[in-house]
Order: C-alpha cells, then sequence, then structure tokens
C-alpha cells in the first residue's frame, strides 16, 4: 500500500472506536461502523493531512465514500488537480 | 398526597455539583463548611491586555475519567467543557436518585438543562482558527459543542430521556427556571421525573473582555454584601437536580431529599443592567405564597449576592420589604463569596447548597465579609457557617435584563 492509502487508514483508525488491523482498500467503510458524525471528523481530518479540499455533503451518498480504495482514489486525484480546483 | 388545592408535589430526590470549590455534591458541601474560596489567578489561556487576572475555575478536573463509564452518549468525550460539567452533575443526581438508567419511562421524563451561554470557549477556538489562524474550516464538531442545548441533549441521551428535552437561557436565572419549568411539567402532569438545572463555562479570553468592559467584575474578589465589594468573579460549573412526583418517588422507594415547595418568577421590565427591588420581592412572594408558608417559616436564605454595588444592596431592600422583622431573623448568605459567580449554572449550584443546609442543619457562610456595607445591614452569616435548625429555605436568582426568579424548599411531606 502506498502513503496516501497508509495515512489514510491511520486516519481511519484513529477515528474507530475499536481500531481494526484487517483493513484493505477493498474494506467497505459501512463496515467499520463509521457513522455520519465520524465521516465528518475523518473528512476534517484527510482535508487537513492533504491540504485539499473534498466536496462531501453528509446528505448524499457518494460512491467515492464506498470502499477505502474509493478514499484513496478520490483524495488522489483531488491533490493532483492541486489546490486551486479543489476550492471550485 | 397532593396538596389541598390538588396539585401534584414535587419533590427532589438527587443532585449533582461540578464547582470551583467541589466537584461532587460532597466536597462541595466539605468546601463550604471550610470556607473555601474558588476564586484564584486565570489559568488556560493567556491573559494578554486582560487587567481582571482572577475567576473561579474548576481545575484539575478529569473530564475523561469522570464520565468514562458513559454507554449512550458516544461523543460526550468530544463534547464542549459546559456538556461535561453537566453531564458529570447530571450522572451525581441520577446515581443518588437511584434510578434505572436509560429511564423505565422514558416519555414521562424531562431532561431541561439551560445554559446562559452555550460553548463559548469552542466558539472562541472556532473564531480564532478561522480569523486570526487562518485555518480553512472550524472543527467538525464545532456547532455541536456550540449550542446553547447540546448539554441537556447529551444528558437526554446518555440517561434515556425522551419527554420534553430543551435549554433554558436567562443568564443568571437560567438553572432556577430550568427548575422552575421542570416542576411544573411534573406539578402539571406532563411527566413524573425531570433532570432541570443549568451548566456553565465560558471563562475565556473573550468573555473575559467582555465582562470587564461592562465593568462590573473585581479584579480583588467577591465580597458579597461587604464595604468593599467592588464586583463579581466570573465562575464555573454545574448543578443538577432530580425532581420526582410525591407518589412516584414514593412508590420505588426513593430518598425524598426535600419538597420544592414553591417557585416565583417575574421580570422588571425596566432596565438591562439595574435590578429593581419591586421584581425581586414580588419573584420572592409568589414562591412564598405558592409553598403556602409565611415568610417567619423561612430560616435560611441562599442570595443572588454577585457582590455588585447595586445587586447586593437592592435584594437586601427587597427581602426587608417582602420579610419585614423576620429579614433580621434570616440567615442569608451568598455562597458565590465561595464558588464564584458560575452565570447561568449559579441557581443550580445554589439550589443544591440550600438542600444540604436542610440536610444537615447548617447554613453556609458568606465569606469576605468582615465589615459590612452599613447599607446591607442582616444577617449574611460572616466567613463561617453555623448550626441552625432549618425547615425551609429560599433560592434567589436575579438576572441582567431584571428576570427574576425564586425557589422555596421545604421538608419530605409525611
Amino acid at each position: 500500500m502506498d502513503e496516501v492509502a497508509t495515512k489514510i487508514i491511520e486516519i481511519l483508525k484513529k477515528h474507530m472506536k475499536e481500531p481494526r488491523d484487517d483493513i484493505s482498500l477493498q474494506t467497505a467503510l459501512t463496515d467499520l461502523k463509521i457513522e455520519s458524525l465520524d465521516l465528518a471528523m475523518i473528512v476534517f481530518d484527510i482535508e487537513d493531512t492533504f491540504g485539499i479540499e473534498i466536496p462531501y455533503n453528509a446528505n448524499e451518498d457518494v460512491e467515492d465514500f464506498k470502499t477505502v480504495g474509493s478514499v484513496v482514489d478520490r483524495v488522489k486525484s483531488l491533490m493532483a488537480e492541486g489546490p486551486a480546483a479543489a476550492k471550485a | 398526597m397532593a396538596k389541598p388545592n390538588g396539585a401534584r408535589r414535587v419533590v427532589v430526590t438527587g443532585m449533582g455539583v461540578v464547582s470551583p470549590i467541589g466537584t461532587t455534591v460532597d466536597e462541595f458541601w466539605a468546601g463550604m463548611r471550610a470556607s473555601k474560596s474558588g476564586v484564584g489567578p486565570i489559568e488556560g489561556f493567556p491573559p494578554e491586555d486582560l487587567k481582571v487576572l482572577i475567576a473561579a475555575q474548576i481545575k484539575g478536573w478529569d473530564h475523561r475519567s469522570r464520565l468514562r463509564h458513559f454507554q449512550r452518549d458516544k461523543i460526550i468525550m468530544h463534547a464542549d467543557r459546559y456538556s461535561w460539567f453537566a453531564a458529570a452533575a447530571a450522572d451525581e443526581a441520577v446515581k443518588m436518585a437511584g434510578l434505572n438508567v436509560p429511564f423505565d419511562e422514558p416519555y414521562r421524563a424531562a431532561c431541561i438543562i439551560g445554559s446562559g451561554a452555550g460553548g463559548l470557549v469552542t466558539f472562541e477556538k472556532a473564531y480564532r482558527d478561522l480569523f486570526i489562524e487562518n485555518k480553512r474550516a472550524t472543527h467538525p464538531l464545532t456547532l455541536l459543542r456550540i449550542i446553547g442545548s447540546s448539554a441537556a441533549a447529551h444528558v437526554g441521551i446518555e440517561f434515556g430521556i425522551r419527554g420534553p428535552t430543551f435549554a433554558t437561557c436567562s443568564a443568571c436565572s437560567t438553572a432556577t427556571h430550568a427548575i422552575g419549568v421542570g416542576r411544573d411539567y411534573i406539578q402539571h402532569g406532563m411527566v413524573d421525573v425531570a433532570v432541570v438545572g443549568a451548566s456553565e463555562s465560558v471563562i475565556n479570553y473573550g468573555t473575559m473582555k467582555a465582562w470587564q468592559a461592562l465593568h462590573v467584575l473585581s479584579p480583588e474578589g467577591i465580597f458579597p454584601f461587604s464595604k468593599k465589594r467592588n464586583g463579581t468573579v466570573l465562575g464555573e460549573g454545574a448543578g443538577i437536580l432530580v425532581l420526582e412526583e410525591l407518589e412516584h418517588a414514593k412508590a420505588r422507594g426513593a430518598r425524598i431529599l426535600c419538597e420544592l415547595a414553591g417557585y416565583g418568577m417575574t421580570s422588571d421590565a425596566k432596565d438591562m443592567v439595574n435590578p429593581g427591588i419591586e421584581g425581586p420581592r414580588e419573584a420572592m412572594r409568589l414562591a412564598l405564597d405558592e409553598a403556602g408558608v409565611p415568610g417567619t417559616e423561612i430560616q435560611y436564605l441562599n442570595a443572588h449576592g454577585t457582590a455588585t454595588a447595586i445587586n447586593d444592596e437592592n435584594e437586601t431592600n427587597a427581602i426587608k420589604e417582602l420579610y419585614g422583622k423576620h429579614a433580621y431573623k434570616l440567615a442569608i448568605s451568598s455562597t458565590k463569596s465561595m464558588h464564584g459567580h458560575p452565570l447561568g449554572a449559579g441557581g443550580g449550584l445554589e439550589a443544591v447548597a440550600c438542600i444540604k443546609a436542610m440536610q444537615e442543619n447548617w447554613v453556609p457562610p458568606t465569606i469576605g465579609l468582615d465589615d459590612p456595607d452599613p447599607k446591607c445591614d442582616l444577617d449574611y452569616v460572616p466567613n463561617v457557617g453555623r448550626d441552625l435548625q432549618v425547615t425551609y429555605t429560599m433560592s434567589n436568582s436575579f438576572a441582567f435584563g431584571g428576570l427574576n426568579t425564586s425557589l422555596v424548599f421545604g421538608p419530605a411531606p409525611a
């Protein structure tokens, strides 16, 4: 696993009541018992860590937040777009 | 038995406190027995250019260990400090009442926990982050921490209370209004149990600056009724009661601490900062009338006693107008001299002081009172508390805006 994925998994574990060590890119976020409020804090931490802004609305089911891998992909694409694009 | 007018009677079966002179009821009372002062140099943030450098803060209190056993409220550890105080005080009160958690009849219970200002410390941090640190966002829980109803919501979640749940907000009368409203809900049959009171934690740079600008804080200390008094001292904490309908408490074999016999509320409708005499007097009169006892039955009165020049003089005059000659026989104290002025939470802490006075037949003192103001010529129990047979007590809370509240506590009904 690359550095982005490792960091994201660390952030996920930080916000889990009972952190697990078997989290892979295929793990669904729903399996981690992450609730909407946890997700808001996770998004905040990821944004801070990578200096990006993730367009995220707690009212919508977002494809990007289905699995750990999809979060990693979204973060990588936002990082590639750069800070200017992330603001749009 | 209901009251002669058929009203359901309301008793107190639990109480809890977090204060600068003790973070449980026992410690709080021991602090009063020792004439302890909770006032000290401000800690926790850089005082920068503040001129007033003292406050009554709760120091060395670990919310993590105090709230570790919380089960249903998953984010209590992420809440504002004012919600921690409320949660800890409510936990003590509910345990003392011996109620099952979650509550057995959740829709027959109310949770009314007010706050004068909500999560102001969180507010300041968020604005510093945005405006000074140029952060791109506030912490995601900022809003939930700030809202003035979050303490009531946190407590309701943890204890499984599903009836009326909200906060009161009336500056220094907040807790007393909450206690009164909870009492009314029980009396009118809406609920059988109510967790009531208030919590406050606002001591930060911005709050100190705002109070300083109003010129009502003392840079030296809080000396109610004294000639040298020159303002109040900000405090923090929570005071929570469990109120219960008399027959409900009896049926489950609860230990009844006292009856909440009377409640009065008025508004001066006159001035934001200068309290009247008539409004406070009428609030006290309404509370006495409802308790159905003459003023001569009250032995101890816990005064609002903020140590501002005008409050202490006007409160003294209001007491004299209502009680007449008995005013000079009353034992009166301002326990704010010890725990500081915890703003909205004041009436909660002071209700606990009244109930303890009845339990132990001992009245707490007004400390720092060596040289009384000649205009304040009643018995304020100077400096050390004393033994006194206490059957009925009154607790006053008078707020900015002229919002007056008064409670009367009496013996547990036979």
